[in-house]
């Protein structure tokens, strides 16, 4: 186990004081850009500020730049920009960017935008609006030398090729991962705003969906999705005075497993950028896993939120299965994960959903995927092969 | 292990030999900077070659310009033995790619070779009952261009 830091980093400093989101989409006319400023506007809005107030701009790690972002939107001083380059933990990722911005009085109203065509632009239609630019990463150098060239298309053949090691090794029974699924889809019955809302799944017909690459099933796999979502933070200060209560970044943190620009060269290829990173984060932040009223954890592939699990410290590696079972996940358990419905079952927004159903939680407003009077909650970014990024929220922390 | 883990038992052919339809990698990638100069070690040899540090001789997959171990930047290619056991693998059931289509289910095994590197390669001659961790299998190189070779994993039956 790394060494704890116990350095006060960020905690406390900075608070999300605005959320914004576009519909979750199978199919759009809007571009990326498009999308993306929808969703900043409503969380300037939201914030109870104007473009005019926000001084940093975190880009997503592709698809729209920070200046065009900028330009468009008529934010006349950007005094600081960063692109975290994590794919899936890049959200996470710059709330803690952001946080050390703010610490440092290098920004004092930072925007974070992400979105994509991850429907339309994807699928080979004709009638499909291409991406002008495309997500980058390194690791697509390893995919196209290494993996690709062998049936390994995208994601989900990339990763089966490290959970199917998870699986056997630790013997995880597919109603694990089933477990996963269902928590996912029975919250998103509460949100009307979710892909999978009015189409529930049983475990029976989780377990008879089809492989598409074991041991990933099509229920294993999250929803391809047109969106975008974006929030505002600012200093805890500054929040007090804005028309939302402040949720509160109390801690944060990002890994990277060693090598990060491939898969299966680890020592470990079940080691998670997240395991290094929790530890700092709860260690900043003074607080527990135990201790969170709810988890919004990155759930691009079900077993991948079993290991996440784990690198929290809520089991031991390969006992993830026991903590997801009887309840213990699902809303009036004991810890209630994606009670919008995730990406599993909400939509695919690169984990900015995720952040923007925790700060509705710590607000009490999240309807009736509510965690009746939380405090305290986490958020997780896992991407790029195995990228991890962690923040800790908590209600007027 | 849970029945509902297991692959249905539908192998393309009793022995899990690849059916008739032609190559499935017709993906041939331009590979640069290091990953040439490993496939063109490959090409050149007609079997895998892996970097090695010409200081510490640390085995390194795919190649870098520094050796993780000890930071040499001084290497060579040398062949493998090609011995290696399976480290993991999926079974695909899908695909949208017309040549990958002809050969569903295919096994595609990740390999830890005896010199410690790990590499992807398409399963020959293993069914996808038969495939399980730590299995005994030969690596074999098949050249697709000058800077550019598939693997194939066979069962080694050799002790």
């Amino acid at each position: 186990m790394m060494v704890q830091n116990r350095s006060k980093g960020f905690a406390r400093q900075a608070a999300i004081a605005g959320i914004g989101e576009t519909a979750y989409m199978r199919g759009t006319d809007q571009s990326i850009l498009q999308m993306v400023l929808a969703a900043s506007m409503a969380a300037i809005k939201d914030a109870g500020l104007t473009p005019k107030d926000v001084d940093a701009v975190l880009p997503p790690p592709g698809f729209v730049a920070w200046d065009e972002i900028a330009a468009h939107l008529g934010i006349p001083d950007v005094r600081y920009t960063a692109c975290p380059q994590m794919g899936g933990a890049s959200s996470t990722a710059a709330l803690t960017t952001a946080a050390m911005a703010i610490t440092m009085g290098v920004a004092e109203v930072v925007l974070i935008p992400i979105g994509w065509n991850g429907y339309s632009a994807l699928r080979p239609r004709p009638d499909a609006r291409p991406n002008k630019r495309r997500f980058s990463a390194a690791f697509f150098e390893v995919v196209k030398n290494y993996y690709a060239p062998y049936g390994l298309r995208s994601a989900p053949w990339w990763y089966s090729l490290y959970l199917q090691r998870y699986v056997k090794q630790y013997d995880v029974p597919p109603e694990a991962a089933g477990a996963i699924a269902l928590a996912c889809r029975k919250h998103a019955q509460l949100n009307p705003s979710a892909m999978m809302h009015g189409r529930p799944l049983t475990m029976d017909e989780y377990l008879a969906s089809p492989f598409v690459t074991e041991p990933l099933r099509k229920h294993d796999c999250c929803v391809e999705t047109d969106c975008a979502a974006a929030v505002i933070v600012t200093s805890a200060e500054r929040a007090r005075d804005l028309p939302h209560v402040p949720v509160t970044i109390l801690g944060g943190a990002e890994g990277h497993p060693n090598r990060p620009d491939e898969l299966i060269n680890r020592a470990d290829v079940l080691d998670l950028g997240l395991e290094l990173a929790a530890p700092r984060a709860f260690g900043m932040a003074g607080v527990k896993p135990q201790d969170m009223h709810f988890l919004q954890v990155y759930d691009c592939f079900t077993y991948v939120v079993l290991l996440e699990l784990e690198a929290l410290g809520f089991a031991e590696r390969g006992g993830a299965a026991e903590f997801v079972k009887d309840g213990n996940i699902e809303l009036g358990g004991k810890y209630p994960l994606n009670t919008h419905g995730g990406l599993m079952s909400q939509g695919h927004c690169w984990g900015m959903n995720h952040i923007v159903e925790a700060t509705r939680q710590l607000r009490h407003e999240a309807g009736p995927a509510q965690v009746q009077g939380c405090e305290l909650g986490l958020v997780t970014g896992y991407g790029d092969l195995g990228d991890g990024s962690i923040a800790i929220l908590a209600r007027n922390g | 292990m849970s029945e509902a883990n297991k692959a249905p038992s539908k192998a393309a052919t009793p022995d899990g030999a690849p059916p008739p339809g032609g190559t499935p990698h017709v993906l041939v990638p331009r590979p640069d900077e290091l990953d040439v100069e490993f496939y063109r070690a490959t090409v050149a040899a007609g079997r895998l070659c892996i970097q090695r540090c010409s200081a510490c001789g640390t085995w390194t997959h795919p190649a870098r310009y520094y050796c993780p171990e000890c930071s040499s930047p001084d290497f060579t290619f040398p062949p493998a033995s090609g011995r290696a056991k399976v480290y993991s693998w999926t079974v695909s059931h899908f695909s949208v790619e017309p040549s990958w289509k002809a050969h569903l289910p295919y096994v595609t095994i990740v390999a830890e070779l005896e010199e410690g590197p790990r590499i992807v390669a398409s399963a020959r001659g293993i069914a996808p009952d038969a495939v399980a961790l730590g299995m005994p299998i030969r690596i074999v190189s098949e050249t697709k261009s000058p800077d550019f070779a598939v693997f194939w994993a066979e069962p080694d039956s050799q002790p």
